[in-house]
C-alpha cells in the first residue's frame, strides 16, 4: 500500500507526462522493486555483521577440526604424506581401542546418570524456602570450580594404598586390616574414577535443573494444592514434565563433556591398571604425544568427535527449532 | 658556502652512518635465546642449571638465554607441539628414549656443521663413543651428549646391617631371599609396614628400572636387531613370573605398587618403607631431598644389578643419557650453538657432578676429576656402564614399552596369568614393529 509518506521519499518523485497510462501503478512497482532490494540488502546485512565471529569460530574451532580430519588420512604433519584409510581399518581390530570405547561408554553412561539424579535431587533441595539457601548454593557447586587434573590429584590421594585417606579410616574404624588397592584393581580403580567423576560433575547438571525448577510457574503448583494433589503427585505431574527440555539439554552437554574428559583419568588412574579404565581422550592424547601416532591418534579424534555429533543432534533440533 | 654545505653533508653522512649501525649493535647485543630442560623445574638441578646459564650470560655479553622449565611428563607434547608450529626453545635437552623419533621427524637441527667447524671427530673423541650413538643418525650428529649413567641397586645400609644382612645379593636368588628379610613388621604385633624393595611399575621412570631385571636374567625387551619381541625367551619369562611372584606371593613390594612411580619409590626409600630400590647417582641426591634426617650421603649405599648364575651376557643394566639439542626453527644458531658448547664442556660437567652427583659423557671428566675418583657412588656406576646398553633406539620404542607395562600391570592385577600377559605382550610389540 502506498502511503503519502512513502511517496515522498520516492527517489525521481517528478512523475510527469512520460509516464502515460497507469502512472500509480508503475511507480508502485518500481518502488516495490526497490523495496524488495532493500530488503534483500537488509537481509544480507546481518551475515556481514556476523562474518567476523564467525570468521573467527571458523579459524579457532574449523581449523583444527579440518587439520585433524586430514591428518587422520595421512595429509598433513607428517613426514611422508600420503593418502591413506589404514588409520581407520587399524581401530577395527586395536583391542585397546575397542576397550577404550567400551570404557568411555560404561564412564559416560553411569557419570551422566548420577549426574543427573543427584543433580536433581541438590536442584530440589536448594529450591526449597531454606535457611541460608546462597550459602548452600555455592557449597553445592564447589565440586564443579575445581579443575579436573587437580580434582583427579586429590582423588588419587584420597584412594592412595599406603598414605591414603579412605584406607586410614577403614583401617583405623577397624574395618580392614590391610589396605585395599583402591588403584591397582581393575574393577576398582575404574569404579573410583567413576566415583570422582561423579562428584566433580555433578553441580552442572544441577545448576540447569535448578534454572528450570525456578521457571516453573507457581499458580501450577496452586492449581495443584486446590485438587488436592500430594507432593509426589506434584512431583510427578507438574516438577517432571516441566524439567523435561532441562532434563535432555543437561543430558546432552553432560554427555559431550564426559566424552571428552581426559584431566581427571590422567592424573588419576592414568588408564590403569593396564588399560581397565582408559577412555578414548586418553588414548589419543598417548598415541599423538607419547607414541607419535599422529593419524592413529587423528583418526580416534574424529570417531570421538563423530559420536559426540550424533549425540548432539536432539539437542541441536531443539535448539534450532526453539521449543524452549 | 661550498665548505658549509660539504661540512653538512659530511655532517648528516656520519649522523647517517651512525644511525644505520646503531641498531644493528643494539641488536646484536640483544640475541636472546630460550634454554627448556625438564631439569629446570626441579629443585637442585634448576638451581645447578641457572647458574650455568647465569654464568654462561657473563661470559657471552651478547646472548641472553631464557629459561623455559618443562614437566618431564609435558615435555614431549610442549616441544614436538611447538616445534611442528615452527616456534619452540633454541635449545633443549632430550633422554635418548624419544630422540630418534625426533631425528625422523626433523624435529633437530643436524649439527655436523656446528661440528665441523670445531674438529670434527677431533672435538667428538672426547665423548664416550656409546654415547654418541643415540645423538647420531647416516653419520649426522643431530645433539650433544651430556650426561651418562647407568642403572644399579641403591640400598639403605642401616637396615641392611640391622637385619643381620652382611653381603649384597649377587643374584636374584639371592635378591629374593633378602627383600623376605627384610619385609618386616617394624612394631611387634603390628602389621607390616616395611617392604625389601618397591619396583617402579607406574608409567613415569618405568623404562630404565624394569628393563634391568629383564637383563639380570639375559632376557630382554627386543632382539638385538631391535626389529622383533624378544618376550617369548625363556629368559623373559623367568624375568616377568619373578618380578609378579615378588609382589603376589612374596609380598615384598608394599601394596600398590602399580601405582609407584619414580618419585613414590624415592619416598618410600627416604621414610624407611622400603630398603632396596632401582636407581643411580641422582638417587641419593632426590632421597635424601626428600628426608634430609635419613642422612642418604651416609646411609645409602650402591650395588651392581643382580645377575643370575650362568647368564654368559654381558649386559645386565641399562644405561641413561641426558643430550643437548637444537631447534630446526632458532633464528640464533651461532648463539644456540655457544650455549650448547657451553653446557657440555669440561668445567659445566664437573660443576654438575658436585652439584647433581651425575657421571658426564666426557671421558676427560670421569677419568681425571677428583671428586669423581673419590666417590663411592661413582665407582660402583662408572663400573657399570661397561655391562649396561641403551634401551632400543627406534621410534616404535614408546608404544612397546608402555604396551609391555599394560601387560604387566594386568598380570599383577591378576587380569591375565603371567603368561598370557606375556605372550600378549609379545604378539602386541610384534604387530607395532611389524607396522611401517
Amino acid at each position: 500500500m502506498l502511503t503519502t509518506k512513502s511517496r515522498q521519499f520516492w527517489p525521481g518523485n517528478n512523475i510527469g507526462e512520460e509516464e502515460g497510462a497507469f502512472p500509480l501503478l508503475k511507480r508502485y512497482k518500481a518502488h516495490e522493486s526497490k523495496d524488495s532490494i532493500m530488503r534483500i540488502h537488509d537481509r544480507y546485512k546481518c551475515y556481514f555483521f556476523i562474518l567476523p565471529a564467525f570468521l573467527l569460530l571458523v579459524s579457532i574451532l574449523g581449523f583444527p577440526a579440518i587439520a585433524a580430519v586430514l591428518q587422520s588420512f595421512n595429509l598433513v604433519w607428517v613426514s611422508k604424506p600420503s593418502f591413506t584409510l589404514s588409520s581407520y581399518g587399524r581401530l577395527l581390530y586395536d583391542i585397546e581401542f575397542l576397550t577404550s570405547l567400551l570404557n568411555t561408554f560404561i564412564f559416560v553412561f553411569t557419570t551422566v546418570s548420577f549426574h543427573l539424579l543427584i543433580g536433581l535431587g541438590a536442584a530440589l533441595l536448594l529450591n526449597m524456602e531454606i535457611k541460608r539457601r546462597h550459602f548452600f548454593r555455592v557449597i553445592a557447586i564447589l565440586p564443579w570450580t575445581v579443575p579436573d587434573v587437580i580434582g583427579g590429584l586429590i582423588w588419587k590421594f584420597i584412594f592412595d594404598t599406603l598414605p591414603g585417606f579412605v584406607n586410614a579410616v577403614l583401617i583405623r574404624g577397624g574395618f580392614l586390616v590391610e589396605p585395599i588397592d583402591w588403584l591397582g584393581r581393575p574393577h576398582l580403580a575404574f569404579s573410583c574414577f567413576i566415583f570422582a567423576e561423579i562428584w566433580r560433575g555433578y553441580p552442572f547438571a544441577m545448576l540447569i535443573l535448578l534454572a528450570g525448577l525456578q521457571a516453573i510457574p507457581r499458580q501450577q503448583y496452586e492449581a495443584g494444592a486446590i485438587d488436592g494433589a500430594s507432593p509426589l503427585q506434584n512431583f510427578l505431574y507438574i516438577t517432571l514434565p516441566n524439567l523435561k527440555y532441562m532434563f535432555i539439554i543437561a543430558m546432552i552437554l553432560d554427555t559431550i563433556w564426559e566424552c571428552r574428559l581426559f584431566g581427571m583419568v590422567y592424573s588419576m588412574t592414568g588408564g590403569g591398571p593396564g588399560y581397565a579404565s582408559q577412555v578414548l581422550s586418553l588414548l589419543t592424547y598417548k598415541h599423538y604425544f607419547q607414541f607419535f601416532n599422529t593419524s592413529y591418534a587423528a583418526s580416534i579424534a574424529v570417531v570421538l568427535a563423530m559420536v559426540m555429533l550424533i549425540i548432539s543432534i536432539p539437542y541441536l533440533r531443539m535448539t534450532m527449532r526453539r521449543e524452549i | 658556502m661550498i665548505r658549509k654545505a660539504l661540512l653538512m653533508i659530511f655532517m648528516l653522512s656520519v649522523a647517517t652512518t651512525f644511525h644505520l649501525t646503531m641498531p644493528l649493535s643494539v641488536s646484536a647485543k640483544e640475541v636472546t635465546i630460550s634454554y627448556s630442560d625438564w631439569q629446570l623445574a626441579q629443585d637442585i638441578w634448576g638451581r645447578s642449571l641457572r647458574e650455568a646459564i647465569a654464568e654462561f650470560e657473563r661470559l657471552n655479553p651478547g646472548i641472553k638465554v631464557e629459561s623455559e622449565p618443562v614437566a618431564l611428563a609435558q615435555r614431549d607434547v610442549k616441544f614436538t607441539t611447538a616445534i611442528r608450529a615452527g616456534a619452540g626453545p633454541d635449545v633443549f635437552a632430550l633422554d635418548a628414549n624419544p630422540v630418534k623419533q625426533y631425528i625422523k621427524e626433523g624435529w633437530v637441527k643436524d649439527l655436523t656443521p656446528f661440528i665441523e667447524k670445531e674438529g670434527g671427530k677431533q672435538w667428538l673423541s672426547d665423548f664416550y663413543p656409546f654415547c654418541l650413538m643415540p645423538v647420531t643418525e647416516d653419520g649426522k650428529v643431530y645433539g650433544i651428549p651430556k650426561n651418562v649413567v647407568a642403572m644399579v641397586i641403591v640400598y639403605n645400609s642401616q637396615l641392611f646391617r640391622e637385619a643381620g644382612i652382611k653381603s649384597t645379593p649377587k643374584n636374584w636368588k639371592e635378591f629374593r631371599d633378602v627383600c623376605k628379610k627384610l619385609t618386616k613388621a617394624t612394631k611387634p604385633g603390628g602389621p607390616v609396614d616395611q617392604w625389601g624393595v618397591a619396583f617402579v611399575l607406574a608409567k613415569a621412570c618405568f623404562d630404565l628400572r624394569f628393563s634391568v631385571v629383564l637383563r639380570g636374567f639375559g632376557g630382554d625387551f627386543l632382539t638385538p636387531d631391535w626389529k622383533h619381541s624378544a618376550l617369548n625367551t625363556p629368559e623373559a619369562k623367568e624375568a616377568f613370573n619373578y618380578v609378579v611372584d615378588l609382589i603376589l606371593k612374596d609380598k615384598v613390594m608394599p601394596p600398590g605398587v602399580t601405582q609407584v612411580d619414580c618419585n613414590e619409590a624415592r619416598r618410600l626409600l627416604a621414610f624407611k618403607k622400603t630398603t632396596m630400590k632401582i636407581g643411580t647417582m641422582w638417587s641419593i641426591t632426590e632421597v635424601s631431598g626428600f628426608n634430609p634426617d635419613l642422612h642418604g650421603w651416609e646411609v645409602l649405599e650402591m650395588f651392581p644389578v643382580p645377575q643370575k648364575e650362568g647368564v654368559k651376557s654381558k649386559i645386565r643394566s641399562t644405561l641413561y643419557q641426558k643430550s643437548i639439542f637444537m631447534n630446526p626453527n632458532t633464528k640464533h644458531p651461532e648463539a644456540a650453538w655457544k650455549l650448547m658448547k657451553f653446557l657440555t664442556d669440561k668445567k659445566q660437567m664437573e660443576k654438575w657432578f658436585v652439584d647433581n652427583n651425575m657421571l658426564s659423557c666426557r671421558k676427560s671428566v670421569n677419568d681425571t676429576y677428583g671428586p669423581i675418583l673419590q666417590s663411592k657412588y661413582a665407582s660402583v656406576v662408572k663400573k657399570e656402564i661397561e655391562n649396561a646398553a641403551f634401551l632400543p633406539l627406534i621410534p616404535q620404542w614408546p608404544e612397546c614399552l608402555e604396551t609391555f607395562r599394560q601387560n604387566l600391570q594386568a598380570a599383577i592385577a591378576k587380569q591375565k596369568t603371567a603368561d598370557q600377559a606375556l605372550k600378549d605382550a609379545h604378539n602386541q610389540i610384534e604387530a607395532i614393529l611389524a607396522r611401517k
